[in-house]
């Protein structure tokens, strides 16, 4: 992942180690500095080839074994912040009801990729799905790591409990399915595609969890974490596929690609392929994971890492997989195509 | 010693991205911090890098610390596992 690899010069830090006007507590902090950096370095390089590795391996894995639904082990954090918690035993019969809830949506988003997909778990070999829950005090978030899903609690105002969301389950635990197939950086049009795919796959599993089709759907992004505070102030959701630039959304998006500039947060570049996806699964019609789904799993999956993928590169992926997996159907192709038009790609 | 302005960014609500109504700020005198926090801040200043987590974070905040140095501001933008906990109890969540 090329995002955060840069080239850490240590001279700055070696020369504050060495600088005798400083305290010995702030010299010692700088020299330690230096071999904590030593060792993220060596985390980071080995956290890369553990990914790529892992990919490589998961197909024949698969293969061999049919296995059941992965582990999906609820740890506690306590509201401090550190990571993974103390685990909780039997999540599923807990009196705490976001144990309850973390356990119940994450062993739901497996079997939603197993039965929809045939995906065993985030990396297709069954990989353990951990959460940690009540991560910090209030806190305002809900993340992936590169290894398990974190939720925080919410502030009670701008945002309730983030496993509150099944759509938020999905969405972080999509982020670890691009990680073990795409492997798309966090920047520029990959970062923008890398969310969208979580929005995508985040609004979808909402929509299997409901039995909605494509007309039933609301295709809101984070709609049951919305405190009582944003919901005051007509904010009803973090983001709306069908309306990326709504006002009802706590961050509006850009529709068109015409609008995308290099640099913008994945978050709100993310509202272009958005668009697309939705306007796609309604011109297809019916579940949105039957047909279209498909086509962005298998545009996802099925082709090996591209890290820096651009946009468009994704929209021609799809267009090809749409006339590989249905081919004669000129409904989809039409669809693939006019929907990827309507956003300028 | 100068006083930092600190936001919080990022995050799954996309928290300071244009157009968002939901922003998170603060301030904090660096003389108010311990020898250790202010000697933790300087090393981010000096080395923004040296933290990157691991790089497949997704979702989590980054905070953007601005501090004044020779009446010119510098910012640095890190992720939220560098920053000392006393630099992150000082931003508080608004919608705008």
């Amino acid at each position: 992942m090329c995002c955060f690899c840069h080239i850490v010069p240590q001279k700055a830090l070696k020369r504050l180690a060495d600088d005798r006007s400083l305290s010995a507590d702030q010299r010692k902090n700088f020299a330690d500095t230096i071999k904590i950096d030593v060792e993220l370095r060596k985390l980071r390089t080995q956290a890369s080839k553990l990914t790529r590795v892992a990919s490589m391996m998961a197909a024949p894995v698969a293969a061999a074994a049919v296995a059941p639904l992965p582990a999906t082990p609820v740890f506690d954090c306590n509201h401090i912040q550190t990571l993974p918690g103390s685990q909780v035993i039997n999540p599923g019969s807990s009196p705490d009801a976001t144990a309850r809830r973390a356990f119940a949506e994450t062993t739901s988003v497996a079997a939603f990729y197993s039965q929809v997909f045939g995906r065993n778990s985030i990396d297709d070999a069954g990989m353990t799905l951990i959460s940690s829950i009540h991560y910090g005090a209030n806190y305002n978030n809900a993340f992936w790591n590169g290894s398990q899903m974190t939720y925080g609690d919410g502030d009670g105002s701008i945002f309730v409990d983030f496993t509150n969301a099944n759509d938020v389950v999905g969405h972080e635990l999509t982020h670890g399915v691009t990680q073990y197939s795409l492997q798309l950086n966090y920047t520029n049009e990959a970062g923008g595609l890398n969310e969208s795919l979580s929005d995508c796959f985040g609004s979808m599993f909402r929509q299997w969890e409901a039995k909605h089709d494509v007309n039933q759907a609301d295709w809101l992004i984070g709609k049951d974490i919305m405190g009582p505070a944003a919901l005051q102030r007509g904010l009803t959701c973090l983001r709306d596929m069908a309306n990326p630039a709504a006002k009802h959304c706590l961050a509006p998006q850009p529709t068109k690609f015409s609008q995308y500039k290099p640099g913008m947060d994945p978050h709100e570049s993310s509202g272009i392929p958005n668009l697309a996806f939705y306007t796609i699964a309604k011109a297809v019609g019916g579940n949105s994971w039957d047909k279209v789904g498909q086509i962005w799993y298998k545009s996802m999956t099925g082709f090996g890492p591209t890290p820096a993928m651009k946009m468009k590169a994704f929209a021609n992926r799809t267009r090809a997989v749409a006339a590989q997996l249905y081919p004669g159907n000129s409904a989809v192709a039409g669809a693939v195509n006019a929907g990827w038009k309507k956003v300028g790609l | 010693m100068g006083t930092l302005k600190i936001e919080r960014i990022g995050g799954l609500a996309g928290f300071g991205v244009p157009g968002s109504k939901v922003k998170s700020r603060g301030e904090q005198a660096v003389s108010a911090l311990s020898t250790a926090d202010q000697a933790s801040v300087e090393a981010l200043f000096q080395n923004p890098n040296r933290q990157q987590g691991s790089g497949l974070e997704r979702d989590a905040f980054r905070y953007r610390i601005t501090r004044m140095v020779n009446g010119k501001n510098q910012t640095v933008e890190v992720p939220e596992s560098a920053v000392p906990p006393a630099l992150k109890a000082c931003v508080s969540d608004k919608l705008t």
